[in-house]
C-alpha cells in the first residue's frame, strides 16, 4: 500500500469524525507528522498506529474550546437532498446508527482494514470486534430496510 | 516552508554554547554573523540533525529535525569536512547523492550539472586531494545541493574561496535562495550584505539581532565591528 | 449482495476532496531507493584490498589443501583476526576520513552507512568461511564444524575486542587499534601452535565438545557489540 492510500484512509476516517474538510485535513497531516516525529521516518508506517494518533487528535479537537461557531463552515454534503433517493436512504440509515457502529463499519468495510488493525485502532479485543461488527451490520441492514420502505 | 527553532539550548559540561535561541526562517537567504566561538557552528550542527540539543525543538513545517524526512529536505556543508582519499570530485558528489537516496541516473545527471555550476567540470575526474582549498570547498557546495534541498545550511562556505569565486558563489546562493531556506554563517559582513534578506547575529551563545538589516539601522559592517571587535 | 451494500457504504462515507494532499505528500517524500539498493551501493565503496584479502584466504586454503600443507589451518586461524580488524576499520572509515558530519546529514544517515558496511563485511566473511571450511575439512579429514569453529573463534574474538576498543577513548585517537589487537590474537595462536602443544591439544579438546556453543556465544557477543557501535556512531559530539 502506498502512502497516498494511507493518507486517503486516515483523511476519510478523520472527516467522518470531524465533518469539516479543513479541520480533517489538518488533523490528517498532523497525524503523519506525529508518526514521523516518533519513528523518525514514514518509510515503514503502521496503519494501526496512525489510526490511534488520528483518533486521539480528534478527541483533543473536540475538547478544544471553539473560537468560531462550527456550524457555519460545517460541511453540508452529508445532508444534500438532491441525491438519488436510494443513496439518500443509505445515508439516512447510516445516520441512525450510533457513532461507534458507524466507526466500525467505516474502518472495516470502507477502509477495508484487517481485523487486527481495527481492534488496535479502537482498543478492543477481537471477540468484542466481531460482536460489535455483527450488530452494526445488522442494525444498518434493518435501518436500511425501514428507510427504503418509507421512501 | 517554515523552519522553526524553538528555545534551543546546547550545554557542554559547564559551558552554554547555545543559550535558548528561538527564531523562524522561511524561503530566502539568512546570514548568520558572529565571532569565532559565538556558537554558530553548534547551532548549525543542531539544525542539521548532527548534534542533539540539550533542550528545545527544531522542525520544518512540523517535520522534526531528527527524522529522515527532514534530512531528505536538507543540504549541509560543514565548516570542515574530509573525503575518502581515493575519491575524485565526481565520485564524491555521487557518493553523497547515493546516501541521499537519489536514484542513480538522476544522481549522475544532477552531479554533472552541479559540477558545471561550481566550475569544476573540467577537473571532475581528478582526485580531491590534488585540489586547492577553494576547489575543495566548491565540491562541498555541490554535494550540499545534489538533492535539491529545501533547507540549505552552509557553515562558513566562503572560507578558502578567492574573490572571484566569492562573487560567483554569492550569485549562486542568491539564486537558490529564491525558493529555498538558506542559512549561511560567515564572519565577513560583505558576504551577506547584498544577498541576505535576513540577518541573525550571535554573541556568546545568544541571539543579539534578528531580522532584515535596513539602511536606517546604519552600516551593518560598522555595527558588527562595534559588537565583535 | 455483500458487494452492493459495501458500495453503498462507500458512497455514504463520502469525504470531500483533500486539497493539500499532493503538496503534503511531496514534503514527506518517499525514498527513491530501497534499503537493499543502499547496501548494494555501499558494497561498491568497500576498498579493493578487503575483497583481495578474502580471495587470498580462499586461494591459500585451496592451495594448502591441494599440497597437503599440515599447518594450513593454523595459518588461516592466524590470518582471520586481520580480516576482522580490516572489517572494523573499513566500517569506521567515515571517522578517519572526516566524513561523519556529511554522512550524518544525509537521508540514510551515518548509522545506516555503518550498518550497511558491517552487513556486507560480515557476509564476505561468512562466504569465505563457507568455502574454506569444507575444503580444509575434506583435505585433512576433520569435521567441517570443528574446522569452521577453529577459524571463526579468533575472528570473533578480535571483532569483539576491536569494537569495544573503537568506542573507547584510545580507539577514538588511534586508527589502527584493531590491527594491533589482531596481531596479539594472531601471535597467541602462533605461540600456542608452535610451543605449547599441550595447551593446543587441550584447546582442541574443548572445541571438540564445546566449540559450537562457544562460537555461538561469541557470535551473540559480536552482534551485541555491533549494535552498541551502531547506536554510538552518531553520538560522538
Amino acid at each position: 500500500m502506498d502512502l497516498e492510500e494511507a493518507y486517503d484512509k486516515i483523511y476519510r476516517y478523520v472527516y467522518f469524525r470531524m465533518k469539516n474538510q479543513a479541520i480533517a485535513e489538518d488533523i490528517t497531516q498532523e497525524t503523519f507528522l506525529r508518526f514521523i516525529g516518533k519513528k523518525g521516518n514514514i518509510h515503514v508506517y503502521d496503519m494501526r498506529y496512525l489510526y490511534t494518533i488520528a483518533r486521539n487528535l480528534c478527541i483533543d479537537e473536540y475538547r478544544r474550546p471553539k473560537a468560531e461557531a462550527l456550524p457555519e463552515d460545517y460541511d453540508s454534503s452529508m445532508q444534500t437532498s438532491d441525491l438519488p433517493e436510494e443513496r439518500m436512504a443509505v445515508r439516512d440509515a447510516l445516520a441512525k446508527l450510533s457513532p461507534e457502529d458507524q466507526e466500525i463499519l467505516l474502518l472495516r468495510h470502507v477502509n477495508n482494514e484487517p481485523v487486527g488493525t481495527v481492534c488496535k485502532a479502537l482498543g478492543i479485543s477481537r471477540f468484542a470486534l466481531y460482536r460489535r461488527l455483527k450488530s452494526a451490520e445488522d442494525s444498518f441492514r434493518s435501518s436500511l430496510e425501514v428507510e427504503t420502505d418509507e421512501k | 516552508m517554515n523552519l522553526t527553532v524553538d528555545r534551543i539550548t546546547k550545554q557542554y559540561k559547564n559551558k552554554l554554547a547555545v543559550d535558548r535561541i528561538s527564531f523562524r526562517l522561511s524561503e530566502g537567504v539568512t546570514g548568520l554573523l558572529g565571532a569565532n566561538g559565538a556558537g554558530k557552528t553548534t547551532l548549525m550542527r543542531m539544525m542539521s540533525g548532527i548534534l542533539e540539543p540539550t533542550s528545545g525543538e527544531i522542525a520544518v513545517d512540523g517535520i522534526p529535525v531528527q527524522s529522515e524526512e527532514y534530512r531528505a529536505l536538507l543540504g549541509y556543508l560543514p565548516q570542515d569536512f574530509g573525503y575518502y582519499p581515493e575519491f575524485s570530485a565526481r565520485e564524491f558528489v555521487l557518493y553523497i547523492a547515493a546516501l541521499k537516496g537519489i536514484e542513480k541516473k538522476k544522481a549522475r545527471k544532477k552531479t554533472e550539472e552541479l559540477l558545471e555550476v561550481v566550475g569544476l567540470s573540467e577537473v571532475a575526474g581528478k582526485k580531491i586531494r590534488t585540489f586547492s582549498g577553494g576547489m575543495k570547498q566548491r565540491v562541498g557546495i555541490a554535494q550540499a545541493l545534489v538533492n535539491d534541498p529545501k533547507i540549505l545550511i552552509l557553515d562558513e562556505p566562503t572560507a578558502g574561496l578567492d574573490p572571484k569565486e566569492r562573487v560567483r558563489f554569492r550569485n549562486l546562493i542568491a539564486e537558490i535562495g529564491k525558493d529555498t531556506i538558506v542559512l549561511f554563517s560567515t564572519h565577513i559582513v560583505s558576504d551577506i550584505e547584498h544577498i541576505a534578506n535576513n540577518v541573525l547575529m550571535m554573541k556568546e551563545g545568544q541571539l543579539i539581532h534578528e531580522g532584515a538589516w535596513s539602511e536606517d539601522k546604519g552600516d551593518l559592517e560598522k555595527f558588527y565591528m562595534e559588537e565583535f571587535e | 449482495m455483500k458487494n452492493e451494500w459495501k458500495d453503498m457504504l462507500n458512497d455514504a462515507f463520502y469525504a470531500p476532496e483533500a486539497v493539500k494532499k499532493k503538496e503534503f505528500l511531496r514534503s514527506i517524500r518517499q525514498r527513491e531507493m530501497s534499503s537493499f539498493e543502499m547496501i548494494w551501493q555501499q558494497a561498491a565503496y568497500i576498498r579493493i584490498h578487503v575483497w583481495i584479502f578474502a580471495v587470498m584466504i580462499i586461494a591459500f586454503a585451496v592451495f594448502g589443501a591441494a599440497t597437503g600443507l599440515g599447518s594450513t589451518q593454523h595459518i588461516i586461524a592466524m590470518i582471520m583476526p586481520f580480516t576482522a580488524s580490516f572489517s572494523v576499520i573499513e566500517a569506521q572509515r567515515s571517522k578517519w576520513c572526516g566524513m561523519t558530519e556529511l554522512e550524518m546529514a544525509t537521508r540514510f544517515s551515518l548509522r545506516s552507512v555503518v550498518l550497511a558496511r558491517m552487513t556486507i563485511l560480515g557476509a564476505v566473511t561468512f562466504v569465505v568461511l563457507c568455502v574454506i571450511s569444507p575444503v580444509i575439512s575434506v583435505a585433512f579429514d576433520q569435521g567441517a564444524v570443528l574446522t569452521a569453529v577453529r577459524i571463526l573463534i579468533p575472528y570473533l574474538v578480535t571483532m569483539i575486542i576491536s569494537l569495544e576498543a573503537e568506542r573507547s577513548v584510545i580507539g577514538r585517537k588511534t586508527g589502527y587499534c584493531p590491527l594491533m589487537i589482531a596481531a596479539v590474537v594472531s601471535v597467541f595462536i602462533y605461540w600456542m601452535a608452535g610451543f605449547e602443544t599441550r595447551m593446543l591439544l587441550r584447546y582442541l579438546d574443548i572445541l571438540e565438545s564445546w566449540g559450537i556453543l562457544i562460537a555461538l556465544g561469541l557470535l551473540a557477543l559480536t552482534f551485541a557489540e555491533q549494535w552498541k557501535t551502531i547506536n554510538n556512531v552518531e553520538a560522538f559530539a
